[in-house]
């Protein structure tokens, strides 16, 4: 039964969106505190290459490699956060696409760790390595009905799907704390958030890192899910790419990246069967939103709403209601 | 003393906004900054919390120096401000506005917030009771979940001192508070303001409705051009021939005379 829903190429997609989703809550981290970077891909490109290196050349777990992904990446938030302090607005999204670009180039020139444009094949799987620790307690994906190849697939979405699900509690709950209060201060007014006694260049640097973190983790699991990375993955598309997955969603909730990050995944994977069109329709939808809908697809009183109507769900009178209408 | 200023002058490039400024704030009072538009009453709020560093002299806050600190800094040293034109988290309900004026009274970090730790559950608890306590103190308790952008223009003004107030001041620095309220709300934020002395806050206010200050303040200083023209009990202020010269005009006067 399962062997037949389990589409290795869905599995796939589904995996594709959900380190999108981590891509996405990377950049909403980083514009909750009013800080427009288009520096993510950069960091994802040090993730994903710190792990994918250490996990080659020194057969590092790859759950250590993973985890000094985003440290390595968190440790050059830092080094550009402290002097971006500096910018704002567009002038920090300039900076941070430089930096972004420097990072590419230097993956690019490194050849003799790097591999250069070829860039670097043979990263162990995410799921292989998974299957393998099954193996070893005997277990068979065939007592599931699953072939070995959709049991890797799956064993990647679950793992992927739990690390969302930890970190979308992680930061609905940093959102809802002093820490969150102080970003959404600063977003709003800077002078007046330092007035009333927030240390801004902490906060900044501390939203600034975390978004730094996140996307050196995202592109760490990109790594062992594509097990072959180029400097070519993390241009300055895919820092767009990124930065519209929370536009487009909304950046005012985490909500609206993660709606962005799946809904902006699945479209050109929809959209196949006209290919020569998809990015066109991918064009047209961004203008029509940024023209109908500036501030992204789900925000405060669209999430209101919904709140009301699950409210009213919950009371028993929808029913009522619906008969009326009937 | 809570505040003393010494000989504070601020210059922006050649022009002198505040020439040589001295006055001492005393515990408990409410103390008036008036002066005509321009004499630089708002800049020496920006001054005494480091918004612009003063070009030389010195504040010392509670016997401590303070000049050269970080705005942070002083806010929770103890000085908390309001703004001229208005300056909330317009995005933010009303309670949170007030949350955020806590901010400086506790600590919880980022772990401490995630796993909701003992500590933080009840420094949060200790915060929304505080910002209810506020809240009802300038009477916009049942506003706590509007949208701050949406309050009436009055009511902003309330919430800003109730903001600052979360951060528990010792001394209050209210700059136009009256400005743009009708009479029965300024006579409201009277009531008000007499309300945060008997908590103990001193308060510094810059304000033109003359009136008002001369009813609300124990002591006054003029400010003109920059320069401190006066200082004394309200009665001594209306009275200092300066004063009714700087806002009256001097031929005036003389043709009085």
């Amino acid at each position: 039964m399962l062997g037949v829903i389990l589409n290795p190429y869905h599995l796939q997609i589904v995996s594709f969106i959900l380190i999108n989703i981590i891509l996405g809550i990377s950049i909403y981290i980083t514009l909750s505190s009013g800080q427009l970077s288009l520096g993510n891909a950069g960091f994802m490109g040090i993730g994903a290459y710190t792990s994918a290196l250490l996990t080659i050349n020194f057969d590092l777990p790859i759950f250590l490699g993973i985890i000094l992904g985003a440290v390595v990446a968190g440790v050059f938030g830092i080094l550009i956060g402290i002097p971006a302090l500096r910018l704002s607005g567009v002038y920090l999204a300039i900076a941070t696409l430089g930096f972004g670009e420097v990072i590419r180039v230097i993956f690019v020139n490194w050849e003799s760790i790097t591999q250069g444009s070829i860039g670097l094949s043979g990263i162990p799987h995410l799921g292989r390595e998974l299957f393998k620790s099954f193996q070893i307690t005997g277990f068979d994906p065939d007592m599931l009905g699953l072939k070995n190849n959709q049991f890797i697939y799956l064993l990647v979405v679950l793992t992927l799907l739990l690390v969302n699900i930890l970190l979308i509690w992680f930061f609905i709950r940093q959102n809802k704390s002093r820490v969150g209060r102080a970003f959404a201060a600063i977003k709003m007014d800077e002078k007046a958030a330092e007035s009333m006694g927030i240390n801004i260049t902490y906060y900044k640097v501390l939203s600034f890192t975390q978004g730094a973190i996140l996307a050196g983790f995202a592109g760490a699991l990109y790594a062992h899910v594509m097990a072959y990375i180029s400097p070519a993955d993390f241009a300055y598309h895919r820092a767009v790419d990124i930065l519209i997955f929370s536009i487009f969603g909304g950046s005012e909730l985490i909500w609206g990246a993660i709606f962005g990050a799946t809904f902006m995944t699945i479209l050109p994977e929809a959209l196949r069967f006209i290919s020569d069109y998809r990015y066109m329709i991918y064009g047209v939808v961004l203008i029509a939103m940024m023209a109908f809908r500036p501030q992204g697809i789900i925000d405060v009183s669209l999430l209101n709403w919904f709140k009301k109507k699950l409210k009213i769900k919950r009371g028993g009178s929808l029913g009522i209601r619906t008969k009326k209408y009937n | 003393m809570v505040l003393e200023l010494k000989n504070i002058t601020k210059n922006f490039g050649g022009i002198s906004a505040l020439t040589d400024v001295s006055f001492q704030i005393n515990e408990g009072e409410i103390f008036g900054l008036i002066g005509p538009n321009g004499a630089g009453k708002t800049t020496l709020f920006n001054v005494i919390t480091n918004m612009f560093p003063p070009t030389s002299g010195e504040i010392s806050f509670l016997g401590d120096k303070i000049s050269g600190l970080k705005p942070h800094k002083i806010t929770d040293k103890g000085i908390c401000r309001t703004f001229q034109n208005i300056r909330l988290f317009s995005q933010m309900s009303v309670l949170e506005n007030v949350l955020v004026g806590s901010h400086c009274r506790s600590k919880s970090g980022v772990l401490n917030s995630v796993l909701r730790t003992k500590a933080q559950r009840k420094e949060e608890t200790n915060s929304l009771e505080a910002a209810s306590e506020l809240l009802e103190l300038v009477g916009l308790s049942m506003f706590q979940d509007t949208i701050a952008e949406n309050l009436a223009y009055g009511q902003q003004r309330r919430l800003e001192i109730a903001r600052a107030l979360a951060s528990n001041p010792k001394l209050l620095l209210l700059d136009e508070p009256a400005a743009g309220m009708n009479e029965t709300e300024t006579e409201s934020l009277f009531d008000l303001i007499k309300k945060v002395q008997k908590r103990g806050v001193t308060v510094l206010l810059i304000e033109h409705d003359m009136p008002f200050v001369m009813k609300l303040c124990d002591r006054i200083t003029v400010l003109n051009f920059g320069k401190k023209l006066a200082e004394g009990t309200p009665t001594e202020i209306q009275n200092n021939q300066e004063v009714i010269e700087a806002y009256l005009g001097a031929e005036e006067d003389d043709e009085i005379a």
